[in-house]
């Protein structure tokens, strides 16, 4: 925090009269508004100063008149946004793809939702919406019509992007379309291919685009849990939780501690399955179905465990505004513990194999690598970021719920390519293993829950948290009302998948899965 | 014992040819050999069982039940999957080259029904004296020219999925044709003689424990031609969705995945034949043609356990990674291999002639 | 050399292991206490407040007119299984059962009505 303020103190020196107000966002988050074109400035001191600084977010939010643009810049472990304003008929802004070019999808987001031009983008196309979606009407904007919108109206242009053949004439077009048995969810990658080598990758989300940050304005805090909850499956206790949080920052609420334990426990369980997802994933792509059968096999002891402690396998329903809605019984901790530690010979068993077996180095050895330098450009985070060796990590950077009292390491390998990330996630199983058995050890007694009033007072807050794929960033406004202002979820794979067209050109199409079983994505999250 | 047989049945339809009468002899015990047992129907039933054993091994080895509602323990299942792919909608797709799309399954499928006349399943082969020095070679090339029909399905069906497919397949068995025919001559050394009849009845032990070295390098190679785990990547389903087969539904599909199973039979069929001593074996009382279709049998479920063995434990190889195990380990190992097996002959060779 | 991967002895091993799945529907899981599964709405504790409604998630809730006082009834097709009607309920008057076979080909099957007799209402 320290070297924040000194950050914050010489970036006002050098603004000067561009910068307009500073105020602290809940908790303990700086935010600094600027003149129109000094963002750029601002960002670029940032930058200097800190070479691993990377952009987190682009939150837009619709303030009736004008429409206030707030950069969260993720440097020093913490969050600076610079915010600033356009006014809503024309807004231009210049782009900062150039500075930081894992901005991209985050600016091109930002004008499909809500209609702001950013000029000097390199690739400005529709991100999120479909291609028929009409042309003026931006979804997030308080006053826009979506209800009756007829389908396939005025200028819509139809996927023409994907010709059969490019203009280079040897390139045949092998589209990785929306349904291949590859992906586990619908989205579109045109694989422009030379032989068996890929030479361009142009990807299409918003397949499974369901609108939910415009749908959480519509219902109150206690059923917005429920609706984020079901943006991904696999990661729910994470999104669960960074709501809940920011939720109670802006109130100003304390969770006991046994929640924060009783959440911790939760969100480990949760890691500890979807990474055991993703390797049986991985072990199908690269054809070894018995390496699929047998890791989801050992996977089952954690689904009961979170179904005997929550009442359901998959999607958990436990966190709450105050803590967590039931306890965890007395007499079911032995048998965790018991399990956790079958657990944790079995994940010996499995390291020893992806260590020894040599189809399946030979399959991810130096396959799809992520030098450092680009997983710093691109603002990659998770697994893929640790996996070329940068250390970030929210639990240890900021730490939540009650990761600053458990000792654990932060795992990362420097290879950079597919066995180094399938490795970290193999090793923050068992990191994840021991930190809940630490918590077990050391759960504290008392109260699971306070009580809060329905009203959230106004306010703003930002919260983060490590979900499996990555950092999960929440920006939540209050106004005051029991329906929040705007609720901005920015997920890991949406970071993510940028660096994937940039992994891919080079290899062959063989590894093409295989590379993206590594990346982990999760297309729901990252189109919400 | 299986000798006796063989020339009691030779002699009695011999003796129809040599009445002198030109007629045609439907012959009903020829008839009874080519469409029901060992011919037609009984290759076609023991596919199918192989292919439920193999599904079964399968699944045990990944720890799951596999087959299990039709039929008891699941026997009837590839019956049940064969006749749902019959009953369903046959769609030909707009651009294909007609004749090849539609013929290239059914001929290929005939092709290698057709290898099985020269195997001797229950002691003698299907039309009998149809055995004649060479016919080993006449297999292996019918193999070779069926598997590029199957390319050829691919090729015909203008989707990039399945040119992919097609081109895999063609480059995959190009590669390793070669170290199976080489090894295939190992025991025709052995023997001194490229029939297979005869090399079968010549096999007092079985040349797996003569040779074995041959046998390993043969059985990697078979896996290979087979395009089973690890050399599974021309109809690699996360990759390419389904290869060559993409295009196809109703009707040819069944007949293509008819003629895939088939091959899988008669590759192992080869093996057991030219390695394990065919259906020879002790007979024990009654007829020695049900005791020798009962060894053959249990020999080709042994392979087949084996071979899906091997398809369990490994992951799926590039092709670019299986032709340079081919290129640089399979032939130079073959060739090595096959020179050993001539110096073994020579060396056996005064003890039994 | 290489080194010999330890999945070789792990499959062959596994040939003579119990399988691990089992052979639904003739056996049937186990579930443990505090399943959320359908709910059993215990019409003499209900006062007719409508919070379970009102705080809904997905509008799940109905409340219908049962001999002049209001009662909610459940719909199944919209229901997500969240329970937090069952927390807002101020006399406990819902809560969760074992029962998680709920499909159902007709629409009608799939509501729990407020009725006196039976606790769970017209389910299957």
């Amino acid at each position: 925090m320290r070297d924040v303020s000194v950050v914050l103190k010489d970036l006002s020196n050098i603004l000067g009269s561009k910068m307009i107000q500073t105020r602290i966002l809940r908790p303990e988050k700086i935010y600094m508004r600027v003149q129109v074109g000094a963002h750029r400035d601002a960002i670029k001191f940032i930058l200097k100063r800190d070479e691993d600084a990377g952009i987190s977010a682009i939150t837009g939010v619709d303030l009736g008149e004008k429409i206030e643009l707030m950069y969260h810049i993720r440097t020093h472990g913490t969050i600076i946004t610079i915010g600033t304003e356009v006014s809503k008929n024309n807004a231009k802004i210049e782009s900062i793809t150039d500075l930081i070019p894992g901005a991209n999808f985050h600016e091109r987001e930002v004008s499909d939702l809500l209609g702001v031009i950013f000029e000097g983008h390199p690739d400005p196309k529709r991100l999120i919406l479909p291609e028929d979606w009409p042309r003026n009407i931006f979804p997030l904007r308080k006053d826009a019509p979506i209800t009756n919108i007829p389908s396939k109206m005025g200028d819509s242009e139809c996927s023409g992007d994907v010709k059969q053949v490019s203009g280079d004439e040897r390139l045949i077009n092998v589209v990785m379309g929306p349904q291949h048995p590859a992906l586990i969810e619908p989205e579109r990658f045109s694989l422009r291919v030379e032989g068996e080598i890929v030479r361009q990758v142009e990807p299409r989300i918003g397949y499974v685009h369901r609108g939910i940050e415009k749908a959480t304005e519509n219902r109150t805090y206690l059923q917005n849990i429920y609706l984020v909850e079901r943006i991904c499956g696999i990661c729910n206790a994470a999104h669960t939780v960074c709501f809940c949080q920011a939720v109670e920052a802006i109130m100003g609420v304390n969770i006991p501690p046994r929640a924060k334990y009783l959440r911790t426990i939760i969100l480990e369980l949760n890691r500890i399955h979807s990474h055991m997802l993703l390797l049986g994933h991985a072990g199908l792509e690269i054809g070894y179905e018995t390496l699929f059968h047998y890791i989801w096999r050992d996977r089952e002891p954690i689904m009961g465990i979170m179904e005997n402690l929550t009442g359901n396998r998959v999607i958990t329903s436990f966190i709450t505004i105050g803590g967590v809605r039931r306890d965890l019984r007395e007499e079911y901790i032995p048998i965790i513990k018991t399990e956790l530690d079958k657990l944790k010979d079995k994940m010996n068993f499995y390291r020893r194999l992806f260590e020894n077996d040599s189809t399946i180095k030979v399959r991810t050895k130096g396959i799809g690598v992520l030098s450092k330098q680009d997983a710093l450009k691109l603002c990659v985070v998770g697994p893929v970021a640790r996996g070329s060796g940068v250390r970030i990590d929210v639990r240890k950077d900021e730490p939540y719920a009650a990761y600053n009292e458990i000792e654990f390491n932060v795992i990362t390998y420097d290879d950079g390519d597919s066995w180094a990330r399938f490795m970290v996630r193999l090793d923050e199983i068992v990191e994840s293993i021991n930190i809940i058995q630490y918590a077990l050890n050391h759960l504290p007694s008392g109260p699971y829950r306070v009580r809060v009033p329905r009203t959230v007072p106004a306010g703003e807050a930002i919260s983060r948290v490590e979900a499996p794929r990555g950092e999960l960033f929440y920006y939540v406004k209050s106004n005051g009302s029991s329906y929040p202002e705007r609720v901005k979820i920015r997920t890991p794979t949406f970071s993510n998948i940028p660096s994937f067209i940039h992994i891919a050109e080079g290899c062959n199409i063989a590894d093409v899965p295989a590379i993206f079983a590594s990346l982990d994505p999760c297309f729901s999250c990252t189109d919400r | 014992m299986c000798q006796q047989s063989l020339q009691a049945l030779t002699h009695v339809s011999h003796a129809q040819i040599d009445e002198g009468e030109l007629r045609v002899s439907l012959d009903f015990t020829l008839i009874f050999r080519i469409l029901i047992f060992p011919g037609f129907t009984f290759i076609l039933l023991l596919t199918m069982f192989c292919d439920w054993v193999e599904r079964k091994i399968e699944a045990r080895m990944q720890n799951r039940i596999g087959p299990m509602y039709t039929g008891p323990a699941g026997v009837l299942q590839p019956l049940a999957d064969f006749i749902k792919l019959l009953i369903k909608e046959d769609i030909v797709p707009f651009n294909v080259r007609n004749f090849v799309f539609k013929f290239a399954p059914i001929i290929s499928l005939s092709f290698f029904i057709f290898s099985f006349v020269f195997l001797p399943i229950d002691g003698a082969n299907i039309i009998f004296d149809s055995c004649f020095e060479g016919d080993l070679i006449l297999v292996l090339t019918l193999v070779s020219i069926a598997n590029f029909l199957l390319f050829l399905s691919g090729w015909s069906s203008t989707n990039p999925y399945s040119v992919i497919g097609a081109t895999r397949v063609l480059t995959q068995l190009t590669a390793y044709d070669i170290p199976l025919f080489i090894l295939a001559l190992a025991p025709a050394f052995l023997a001194g003689s490229l029939s297979i009849s005869t090399i079968v009845s010549r096999q007092h032990i079985p040349f797996a424990l003569m040779i074995p070295w041959a046998f390993a390098l043969f059985i990697v190679a078979l896996q290979a031609e087979l395009e089973k785990d690890p050399f599974d990547v021309p109809h690699a389903e996360t990759e390419i969705v389904a290869g060559y087969e993409t295009e196809y539904t109703g009707r040819r599909l069944a007949f293509l995945k008819l003629a895939k199973d088939v091959q899988i039979v008669l590759g192992a069929a080869i093996a057991v034949e030219l390695f394990l001593g065919g259906p020879h074996g002790p007979v024990f009382y009654g007829s020695s043609a049900f005791w020798c279709t009962l060894w053959f049998t249990f020999k080709l479920l042994v392979v087949i356990a084996f071979t899906e063995y091997l398809t369990c434990i490994f992951a799926r190889l590039r092709i670019d990674q299986v032709l340079s195990v081919n290129w640089r380990l399979l032939l130079p190992l073959s060739l090595l291999s096959l020179a050993a097996a001539a110096g073994v002959s020579l060396w056996l060779n005064p003890l039994w002639r | 050399m290489v080194r010999v991967s330890p999945i070789l002895r792990e499959v062959l091993a596994h040939i003579f292991k119990k399988p691990a799945t089992q052979k639904y529907p003739e056996v049937k899981p186990k579930v443990p206490s505090g399943f959320r599964g359908k709910q059993i709405f215990n019409i003499s504790l209900c006062i007719g407040c409508g919070l379970c409604a009102r705080d809904c998630p997905a509008k799940a809730i109905e409340m219908v007119n049962v001999e002049g006082k209001m009662r909610p009834l459940f719909h199944l097709d919209r229901c997500i299984f969240c329970y937090q009607c069952a927390e807002s309920c101020p006399r406990g008057a819902i809560a969760s059962s074992e029962i998680f076979e709920l499909a159902s080909a007709s629409k009608s099957n799939l509501v729990v009505k407020p009725k006196e007799e039976s606790a769970d209402g017209g389910g299957q």
